[in-house]
């Protein structure tokens, strides 16, 4: 197969599945209660940016997601570091981040609207929980495992701490981060709109809640595409991003 | 001028090597052969500080800085290209950034690695890589390179190239060499002076042979020396005694 025209194969792919789906819808196989057809889905769509509704709730999301992001991915290094080149760091905290890894940690969510309120405060803690722990793990396996003939070549070469951080473990951390990003992107949204799904007066988590209890099929799917293309476009740039920043890696 | 002298070193619980002694004149190149696991690769590793000895002592009078290594991996770093891992070998001696990257161009072209210096290691041959490797040791000038089989992995006519680029400049520049190596011949090819490790644990050095061979001297054409055959049969001799004697 042409890998060059992958992009046309799944896009034909999802357009016969699309069709698929709204011959069903339209001949009633489906009930559009449960499974409303994918032109409904499209209205409900396109009315949640043509009335301007959606614009309060994407923001709230996004900063929620964004925010817990950034201070995730910032903790997450800096403790992960400082647990794999610090023995005795290493040792308290590697056994209470192993704690928060084994519970699903979107449990955490009802407590911290407790802690924080129904404000973007818990939706922030959330999203950062999930992507710090994940990114602690990511940095700290990661420099216990770098490439000790890196790490010996440096030395012969008469580099000490600073120049093991800045020429080995400083770039392979990056390669691990970024590595990881897109998990940490979905880690960060999954956060977010648990977080409003929990309580909220806005995000796209409580208005997915508000579908939920007034039956509202097709604007659950709206949403749900909509977080899906949001996701999908900040794959895409986290890809050129990794593209860029890792292109000794080919 | 480097001194090893009743050096034990452990690899876990025994001794790899004990009571080890040897000596690299300045400007000699030297090579060290033995079965495997009489812990080569460990004193060398003790001579660039790598490993602490368990006894005996290691003298040079050889600045750390003025010591180079070049491993049997060319363990570059992937994220630095070409020109940015010879000239990190500069800056970390202490050379301003501007001169080390002068110096490092210059290294890599003499090295044969012109129109290169930006491609990252993935982007190089096996060669071109232990090319790079080399130039990130002798653009630091050093008076004594330590080299653990790092030619191992090259093909045969790569192999000889490298290795002559790499005896004409230690030539020229007069640096000491200490070599690790499996490679009877290409010990003797190279070198001045050749010791023979007994197997491991508990290895020492079990023979020393001059080589007296004439420089400036030519890797392939070494090998037809009259001088060359005898020595070679003559270490072939106490290498496979070496591993007999194990093996009975």
């Amino acid at each position: 197969m042409n890998p060059n025209t992958a992009w046309l194969r799944k896009t034909v792919a999802l357009a016969i599945l699309i069709g698929v789906w709204e011959a069903c819808a339209d001949l009633g196989y489906f009930d559009p209660l449960y499974m409303p057809a994918p032109s409904k889905v499209a209205v409900a769509l396109f009315q949640l940016f043509a009335q301007g509704t959606i614009w309060p709730h994407l923001i709230a999301t996004f900063s929620a997601a964004l925010g817990g992001l950034v201070l995730g991915l910032i903790v997450g290094t800096v403790l992960g570091a400082v647990a794999a080149l610090t023995p005795l760091v290493g040792e308290l905290l590697a056994p209470v981040m192993i704690s928060l890894n084994a519970v699903p940690r979107v449990v955490l969510a009802p407590l911290f609207v407790i802690w924080f309120g129904i404000g973007v405060g818990s939706k922030v803690a959330l999203a950062f929980i999930l992507v710090a722990v994940l990114t602690f793990f990511t940095v700290f396996t990661g420099i216990r495992d770098v490439d000790r003939r890196l790490v010996e070549r440096v030395i012969t070469l008469g580099g000490g701490r600073g120049a093991l951080l800045r020429e080995v473990y400083g770039p392979s951390v990056i390669a691990w981060i970024l590595g990881n990003l897109k998990v940490a992107v979905g880690f960060a949204f999954t956060g977010a709109v648990v977080g409003e799904f929990v309580a909220a007066t806005k995000g796209l988590g409580y208005l997915l809640s508000f579908a939920q209890s007034s039956y509202n099929a097709a604007l659950m799917l709206a949403l749900v595409v909509l977080i899906m293309g949001f996701v999908l476009l900040l794959f895409g740039l986290t890809g050129l991003l990794e593209r860029r920043l890792l292109r000794w890696r080919g | 001028m480097l001194r090893v002298d009743s050096l034990a070193l452990d690899y876990g619980a025994t001794p790899v090597l004990e009571g080890a002694s040897l000596e690299v004149p300045s400007g000699k190149f030297v090579s060290l052969v033995g079965p495997s696991g009489s812990g080569k690769s460990s004193l060398l590793r003790a001579v660039i500080g790598l490993q602490p000895p368990l006894a005996g002592t290691i003298e040079t009078d050889i600045g750390a800085g003025d010591i180079g290594m070049l491993f049997q991996d060319d363990a570059l770093l992937p994220w630095r290209t070409a020109e940015q891992n010879v000239a990190l070998g500069l800056k970390l001696k202490g050379i301003a950034a501007g001169t080390a990257v002068a110096s490092a161009r210059q290294w890599i072209t003499r090295l044969g690695l012109y129109g290169l210096s930006e491609r990252f290691p993935r982007e190089l041959s096996g060669g071109q890589r232990k090319r790079v490797a080399l130039a990130q040791v002798l653009a630091r000038e050093p008076q004594l390179i330590l080299m653990d089989e790092p030619f191992a992995s090259l093909d045969a006519i790569v192999r000889a190239r490298v290795t002559q680029d790499l005896v004409r400049l230690v030539e020229l520049r007069g640096i000491s060499v200490l070599l690790v190596t499996h490679d009877l011949e290409e010990a003797l090819a190279l070198s001045d002076v050749v010791y023979l490790l007994s197997h491991g644990p508990r290895a020492r050095v079990s023979g020393r042979y001059e080589v007296s061979l004439p420089r400036p001297r030519d890797v392939i054409k070494a090998r037809s020396h009259p001088d060359f055959a005898p020595l070679l049969q003559r270490l072939w001799n106490d290498l496979s005694r070496e591993v007999g004697e194990r093996a009975a």
